[in-house]
């Protein structure tokens, strides 16, 4: 038992609603006191009233016309059938004897008090409590004038009854309702577990269903779903690029090795040893730099870099990369020309940030044949930051566009390159929640960064 | 003779780097443990340490650079590791070593390195003016001098030339001077570095009788009156 209760006392659906059921409990206790009080009590200062008023008209009565008059008066009011059950009236003489009344007299109730009092007497031969006004006339008579307060106990007992026995009620439907309320909850809840514990036993494909309601939780499995398709199409991308880069890496590493052994094999190993440590050298050393390219990708998309971002200047970064290129591009006969806006910022990773320019005129350099023309400009339009570079050379052909971004892929095997340029450059656009956007220059390519502004 | 410490559990590794300072005239020690580590580095005198960062144990080689630095010391410590995330490098720098290089790497950049960590640890303050064989450069009025004749350099070269002169005498990187003239820390795909630098060699050492700037194959380049320095060949 003491399990049950721990188990459901650690469930925090149950913990609110048990939390929320003692507000209400409270609340209503509260209520009901309160209710009582004021019933109960503006009840006994209207009898209390009413006293005061008959014991005023017969002191009056008295004065006028002294006590046998008024004993008879009381008795007509005793028996004129009119609140016979409640109504207290007694008069005693000086001597003590009764004139008039229905109390059984004691020496308690026959001494004059200055206010009205609850007491216990016998009433027509029935023990009861009543509330009296005690008053001595002028003759030395006694005027009891009262009022039987039994029925009025009984009815707030009931009222007390009916006030606890709600109470209980409510105590109880608090608990069953915090029990519902778990239970709804972990059914609820109870659907994403389930859906999560498939996932863990390797089920990337499971989404968390999706009920009709609009409520809290449909909006919350919504958002799992959409952080697991990101994740699965993530790891889709590792699947294919761990492929591409097992053959990327093992073909140069089985060059390599087919020269070593070659060379181990050869008549004479001495001569063919030095070309094949060179060749292996450089084998190795690109290999190297594909790695830490690849790495870098890898990094980027993580998105780990993104608590580092500061503001920067895309014409910073532009001009440091133009002022890097320029040397090559004129080496190999190319105009490299800028205009550059007044505000281009952005906010993001400047070493990234250059990085991407840097790929994106190298590539221009690249894939431009002597003699042409390489612009590089920023632009700040509304809300985006756009670094735009356009060659013309020989561009890429539209149905190939789409593929370039993917790791290793090469438009010309011919042109020096790993194919991983514009895989970093678009993946260091994403990072920024940017794009990169290839279109045709006719002839030549326009390749633009489009990120969003600072403070857009 | 100066003394390295070479903190590194790879035998091979830690062979090849100490065979290539002894070449170079260091006295140089291994220690493969990280726990002996800490006592030799922070016990002895050293004029560079090279520290490897996975060490055996667990040990981060981060936490023997960190004790050495709460201790006040200002060895240079070159960091060599396999982890290459930029925000591992940053911890490394952050955690106080003079350099970071991943892992592999070529000797030549490794001692290029360390030359240069040594250098920063003195620098020649309030050096105006440097002279190469009958070369004049003027580093407050940027300007150069070649047997008496003026040669106009962009900004750019004129810092290029400077970091060259900086370390006279000693083979520069091209990653080096990525790093600190363009402030670029990854590597372009084209030879960008040796185009630059043959403009600056066209300016500076064309007609001249001794040529200044060499290639060191494969490595980088070199600023010297005597041709590529022997030190560093790599």
């Amino acid at each position: 038992m003491s399990g049950t209760l721990a188990r459901w006392w650690s469930s925090i659906a149950f913990r609110q609603a048990l939390i929320f059921a003692a507000l209400i409990v409270c609340t209503m206790t509260v209520l009901l006191a309160l209710f009582y009080v004021q019933t109960v009590g503006v009840w006994q200062r209207r009898i209390d009233s009413q006293i005061d008023a008959t014991t005023q008209r017969l002191v009056d009565y008295h004065k006028r016309s002294g006590s046998p008059v008024l004993g008879t008066h009381i008795n007509n009011l005793l028996g004129d059938g009119i609140d016979s059950d409640t109504e207290v009236y007694t008069l005693v003489a000086p001597d003590g004897h009764v004139v008039a009344g229905n109390l059984a007299v004691t020496p308690e109730i026959t001494t004059p008090m200055r206010s009205i009092g609850e007491h216990r007497v016998l009433r027509a031969g029935r023990a009861s409590r009543s509330r009296l006004r005690v008053t001595a006339l002028n003759d030395g008579s006694i005027l009891i004038v009262g009022r039987d307060m039994q029925d009025q106990h009984e009815l707030e007992q009931l009222i007390r009854g009916a006030i606890f026995s709600g109470a209980i009620v409510t105590l109880l439907m608090a608990v069953v309702g915090a029990l519902l309320f778990r239970r709804q909850l972990e059914r609820r809840i109870g659907t994403i577990r389930e859906t999560a514990a498939r996932i863990e036993r390797g089920d990337l494909a499971q989404r968390v269903p999706i009920s009709a309601k609009q409520d809290e939780f449909a909006r919350l499995n919504r958002d799992i779903n959409a952080m697991l398709d990101r994740i699965h199409a993530l790891m889709e991308g590792v699947r294919h690029v761990s492929n591409t880069i097992a053959h990327n890496i093992r073909t140069p590493l089985s060059r390599v090795l087919a020269r070593l052994y070659t060379a181990q094999n050869a008549a004479k190993p001495a001569e063919a040893l030095p070309d094949a440590v060179g060749f292996a050298i450089a084998e190795i050393q690109d290999l190297n730099v594909v790695f830490d390219k690849l790495l870098r990708i890898a990094e980027v998309e993580s998105g780990a870099r993104r608590q580092t971002f500061a503001t920067v200047s895309l014409n910073a970064i532009a001009v440091n990369a133009l002022d890097l290129y320029d040397a090559v591009a004129e080496a190999k006969g190319l105009t490299l020309s800028h205009t550059l806006d007044a505000q281009p910022t952005v906010t993001g990773d400047g070493d990234l940030l250059a990085n991407a320019v840097a790929n994106l005129i190298d590539n221009a350099i690249k894939y431009t044949p002597s003699g042409g023309a390489i612009q590089v400009d920023t632009r700040r339009e509304g809300a985006s930051v756009t670094l735009t570079v356009r060659d013309n050379g020989r561009g890429i052909p539209e149905e190939e566009r789409t593929r370039v971004g993917t790791r290793f892929y090469r438009l010309d095997r011919a042109v020096p390159g790993w194919g991983l340029g514009l895989a970093s450059v678009l993946a260091i656009a994403r990072l920024h929640g940017g794009s990169l956007q290839l279109e045709d220059a006719g002839p030549g390519l326009i390749a633009r960064l489009v990120l969003p502004a600072v403070g857009a | 003779m100066r003394r390295c410490l070479i903190i590194e559990d790879d035998t091979e590794n830690a062979q090849y780097v100490a065979n290539g300072l002894r070449e170079l005239g260091w006295w140089v020690t291994v220690c493969r443990d990280g726990v002996d580590a800490v006592g030799r580095a922070v016990g002895e005198a050293w004029d560079a340490i090279i520290l490897d960062r996975m060490l055996p144990n667990d040990i981060d080689g981060l936490s023997i650079l960190k004790t050495l630095r709460s201790l006040g010391r200002k060895t240079p410590v070159v960091v060599l590791s396999a982890l290459a995330a930029t925000d591992e490098r940053v911890r490394g720098l952050k955690d106080g070593c003079d350099d970071y290089l991943t892992k592999p790497f070529a000797f030549s950049e490794l001692a290029a390195r360390i030359e240069a960590v040594l250098r920063r640890t003195q620098p020649d303050e309030g050096v105006r003016e440097m002279h190469v064989a009958d070369m004049r450069v003027d580093l407050i009025a940027r300007s150069v001098e070649r047997a008496g004749r003026a040669i106009a350099l962009q900004p750019r070269e004129f810092r290029l030339l400077a970091f060259l002169l900086l370390h006279q005498g000693r083979v520069v990187t091209r990653t080096m001077l990525l790093e600190s003239v363009w402030d670029y820390r990854f590597d372009p795909q084209t030879n960008v570095i040796d185009v630059h630098i043959s403009r600056l060699r066209s300016k500076i050492d064309k007609d001249a009788s001794v040529p200044l700037i060499h290639t060191v194959r494969g490595v980088g380049y070199t600023l010297s009156p005597g041709g590529p320095s022997r030190e560093v060949a790599g």
